[in-house]
């Protein structure tokens, strides 16, 4: 009885050992800087193709990348992780901050290590980061989504919305742009719902199948949420209803392309996110060579050429909009 | 030549040795020293970082805090023979409240937290009804309350109302020190020892271990057992309060989100520390080390360069945390097979 | 007429909320959309049938999530590299009675509380599968999708094996030897022992047919868009188990009914078209399922008073 006890200790013990043990050495070996992307959920395709344009910039500017980020988003794991990288004494972070305040803790220690920071897609508080790579601010996306929603429905009629969840930050940030422009321009539209689908596509599905239901008037889906797109355009698509009620979205070009051929979708927005990347590496590792300095009025980046500042943010540029005639150029 | 007496100690000592908790220490100090090997280097500005760190050791204390507290509340439930799926959300809930109270009513930080807990014991308080009360069982009504806790967290914040802007002094509970150590450690300390006390050395302490082994020869012994099983639901419902306070201040906001899948590591730790589910045998230093196990599995992978090369630490820590579980439950479990079997034959 | 009363209260409920809908919502009646409703929960039938199997033998599976999700993930990659799906479908049951098998060898085998073991393999297969595809759709080739057929031949395809499938199984629960075995082994382990039964092999059988049927349902699901999320399965446990129990099996394992279940789940399933339909905000979804729960606990805990009585 004994042994087997002892057995299972040492085997876990082996385990443990024979999996991690690991010959490798840090960076700080070699030299290189390190410079550490986060996400705000690892397994969205949006953010992982902000890391192809990210891993780019680290093989231009010979930089060593860390990229990781809370599997779903989570507040309290991005902290964690910005702790990690503290602790592993990169040179700089990037962070898309699932909760304005929650990180900014984490990110002023980072600071007050040396450690430069700078925030993409979701800023943090001002004082917690040198500078935001903006793709566009909320305003221009919510914008955006709202001018093209009316554009399609003919500045008339009813609209749903489906987002992520209903507790999610940035979400939050883009519905409340929506609706204040909704408000301002377009009084004779309605917003008839706001139905989260927790990053899941099928559930989207059904979301959109019980709003099209639910409302025999309604011209259009807006997800603001990337997996909720196709699950949207698929509802549509099995009701029959192609044509009637419109897609629109925040969403990636190849999840949604088959969709968008086929017409079920109008238009997705984003804007270059392997670009997105791309620029919040070499700001990142700019700041953290000092050649990028708060007050700054633009910035080179590579081959992407010049970005204006305005502030402490570096604007990618507009939204950008996806549709049958462009979507072919763009492979993330 | 051996006398009794020494025959005795010497078997004293080997038991021991061999008591889960000691394997489990064995475990974490294995761990510890792997993670404190490969983890800890220099990096390129000349700085000592990784796994060896102070402010690492301090990160891993502070993060252990709120799944600490609710394995520790955890604790009485599951050696009593019950369950508790809804402490975290009852912990988002409580955040929330906590959060409308100071915001939304003005009313003081001290008042404000005090009237928190008493909402979470309430609340743990209808968990105990249904389940000491009505005999309901308390997987079905926890599962029950897990949603609905959850679904009250979302509907007073209509999902989207963040609280920040504490004032600082509150924050400094989740983000400051106290002699030299973490502030919200003192409280988890506090807690610890309050609920060792509880559990080992108290009547009603001794008794959940009895209610865990059998409910109804309990009662024939003439255990108050529905007032002791309602008071441990209550008890998870204060203490999840509790940390429902430090996760704020660690964070800086209150958020219906707050906690999201936290009781499965409680749960997980507490299983660990050698506290059968089935209840009636445990113990809270178990827990305390299952959760120390955990916790630095969780931060001492993320330090090693193999780990941050595949950005897989919470993967691999998740899978490590799984497998370690079921080896914990094989090694309690195939020893008694196999000498069952050897009885048989 | 007892012996039924859960079922028949789950059943009344259901009425009662179809009927409230009716009135306040008519618009929910509308056949499209209720067969893209039905032909999205089928999936999650199948499971809660399979589920039904285990909590009857007085044990849980809590990792039926991350089965679907694997089983999903797998069929969506067999299905990409061309595999025709007369071959995905028997290789998705497959690898789902290989991971109930492992979960029913954990607990039948050396006597590991189930719901611990659940919880382990959980978070062990979730976090493998994230590790593995990093939250990346697969993408399906045309002739996937409703079996390469027309939608409405595959929606019909879908509900009507799920019938089948559950006519079958509420028949071989009451008819067949190791159906009864189950309620047997579920209500007192050591007298079907003594009365000659294997408790340890029904058991794990119990577990690995719930495997097959979630590897079965994630084909099912499979088939119903162009591209499978690896995420699909989260959160299904919950809804599973919510089912089942509402539906009037009991935890304490010994009782329960298929039908019964179909009902719970139905019940839970039209709570967010309601929703939906009734024009309520989103955020009370998950404040009213729990209250559902409590409610189908509180009926379960006064049936078993009133039968001890």
């Amino acid at each position: 009885m004994n042994s087997s006890r002892r057995l299972f200790l040492q085997g876990t013990a082996l385990a443990l050992v024979g999996c991690l043990a690991s010959p490798l050495a840090l960076t700080a070996a070699e030299g290189k800087a390190m410079i550490a992307l986060m996400p705000k959920s690892k397994g969205n395709a949006y953010f992982l193709s902000c890391k192809i344009g990210a891993d780019r910039a680290a093989k231009e500017l010979g930089v060593e990348l860390l990229f990781d980020g809370p599997v779903d988003s989570n507040a309290a794991k991005q902290n964690e992780i910005v702790e990690n990288w503290i602790t592993l004494g990169v040179d700089a972070i990037a962070v898309a901050a699932e909760n304005k305040e929650g990180i900014s803790t984490a990110l002023r220690k980072a600071q007050k290590q040396g450690i430069k920071v700078v925030t993409y897609d979701a800023d943090a508080l001002a004082d917690a980061r040198s500078f935001f790579v903006n793709q566009a601010t909320p305003e221009g996306i919510g914008y955006a989504l709202m001018d093209e929603a009316a554009r399609l429905c003919g500045n008339t009629g009813e609209f749903a919305m489906i987002t992520a969840s209903l507790t999610a930050a940035n979400q939050r940030e883009w519905q409340k742009k929506i609706e204040k422009r909704l408000a301002e321009k377009y009084p004779q539209m309605k917003l008839v719902a706001v139905r989260p689908c927790d990053d899941l596509k099928d559930k989207a599905q059904s979301e959109a199948t019980a709003l099209m239901s639910a409302n025999p008037k309604l011209k259009l889906i807006m997800s603001i949420c990337s997996p909720g797109v196709p699950g949207a355009a698929e509802a549509v698509k099995q009701a029959g209803r192609v044509g009637q009620v419109k897609v629109i979205g925040l969403g990636l070009p190849n999840e949604n392309r088959r969709y968008v051929k086929e017409g079920v979708i109008d238009s997705i927005i984003l804007w270059n996110t392997e670009n997105l990347g791309y620029l919040s590496v070499y700001a990142a590792v700019a700041l953290a060579n000092d050649q990028l300095k708060p007050g700054a009025k633009s910035f080179k980046a590579g081959t992407l050429g010049e970005f204006k500042i305005e502030g402490d943010q570096i604007l990618l540029g507009k939204p950008f909009l996806f549709n049958k005639e462009n979507i072919d150029q763009f492979d993330f | 030549m051996k006398t009794p007496q020494t025959l005795e100690r010497s078997h004293g000592w080997r038991k021991w040795l061999l008591r889960h908790e000691t394997l489990l220490l064995v475990v974490l100090v294995l761990e510890w020293s792997l993670f404190y090997y490969f983890g800890t280097s220099v990096n390129r500005r000349g700085m000592t970082v990784g796994f060896g760190t102070l402010d690492r050791q301090f990160d891993i204390l502070r993060h252990s805090c709120e799944i600490g507290l609710l394995a520790l509340a955890l604790t009485p439930v599951i050696l009593a023979g019950g369950i508790d799926l809804s402490v975290a959300s009852l912990l988002g809930l409580c955040a929330v409240i906590f959060g409308q109270l100071t915001h939304d009513l003005g009313l003081s930080l001290s008042i404000a937290a005090g009237a928190t807990v008493a909402l979470g014991a309430l609340a743990g308080g209808l968990n105990a009804t249904l389940i000491a009360g009505l005999r309901l069982p308390p997987l079905i009504v926890t599962l029950g309350t897990y949603s609905l806790f959850r679904g009250l967290a979302e509907a007073l914040t209509r999902g989207a109302v963040t609280y920040s802007d504490f004032a600082p002094r509150f924050l400094s509970l989740g983000q400051d020190r106290w002699l030299a150590l973490p502030v919200q450690a003192w409280v988890f300390f506090a807690v610890a020892a309050g609920m060792w006390m509880l559990v080992h050395r108290t009547v009603a302490g001794r008794s959940f271990r009895v209610i865990g082994f059998s409910p109804e020869g309990a009662r024939f012994a003439g255990l108050p057992v529905t007032r002791n099983l309602a008071g441990v639901y209550v008890l998870a419902g204060a203490i999840a309060a509790i940390a429902a306070l430090i996760y704020t201040a660690r964070l800086g906001q209150a958020k219906a989100d707050a906690a999201i899948g936290y009781e499965l590591f409680a749960i997980a730790a507490v299983v660990l520390g050698g506290t059968s589910i089935f209840g009636g045998r445990g113990s809270v230093t178990g827990t305390l080390l299952g959760v120390a196990v955990i916790a630095v599995l969780k931060n001492g992978l993320a330090t090693l360069p193999v780990v941050i090369r595949l950005n897989a630490a919470e993967e691999i820590s998740g899978m490590l945390t799984g497998f370690l579980l079921l080896a914990a439950l094989a090694g309690s479990t195939i020893p008694k097979l196999v000498s069952a079997r050897r009885n048989r034959s | 007429m007892s012996r039924y009363s859960r079922e028949l209260s789950v059943l009344a409920v259901l009425a009662a909320m179809l009927l409230a809908l009716g009135v306040w919502a008519p618009g929910f009646y509308r056949l499209q959309p209720l067969l893209s409703l039905a032909t999205r929960e089928a999936p999650v039938l199948v499971v809660a049938c399979g589920m039904v199997l285990v909590v009857i033998a007085r044990q849980i599976d809590i990792s039926v999530g991350s089965q679907f999700s694997i089983c999903s993930v797998a069929g969506g990659l067999l299905a990409a590299a061309g595999w025709p799906m007369v071959l995905v479908v028997p290789a998705s049951v497959a690898i789902g009675a290989m991971l109930g098998m492992l979960n029913g060898a954990l607990v039948a085998g050396l006597g590991l509380p189930s719901i611990v073991v659940t919880l382990a393999m959980l978070v062990t297969l979730r976090q493998g599968l994230n590790l593995f595809r990093q939250g990346e759709f697969v993408t399906l080739p045309d002739g996937v999708q409703w079996f390469g057929l027309s939608q409405s031949v595959g929606q019909a395809l879908i509900l009507a094996a799920t019938g089948v499938l559950v006519i079958v199984l509420a028949a071989a629960l009451r008819h067949v030897a190791l159906g009864r075995q189950i309620y047997a082994v579920g209500s007192d382990a050591e007298a079907s022992r003594l009365a000659g039964i294997r408790p340890r092999w029904v058991t794990f059988f119990a577990f690995a047919a719930l495997g097959a049927l979630t590897g079965l349902a994630a084909a099912m699901n499979v088939v119903q868009s162009p591209q499978v999320q690896p995420l699909s399965g989260n959160g299904m446990e919950l809804k599973v188990i919510a089912a089942v129990v509402v539906g009037g099996v009991a935890i304490s394992g010994g009782r329960g009914t298929l039908w019964g279940a179909t009902a719970g789940l139905m019940v839970l399933a039209c709570i967010s078209p309601a929703l939906v339909h009734l024009h309520i905000e989103a955020y009370w979804e998950k404040a009213i399922q729990g209250a559902v729960i409590l409610l189908a606990a509180i009926a379960e805990g006064l049936r078993r008073r009133r039968s001890d009585a």
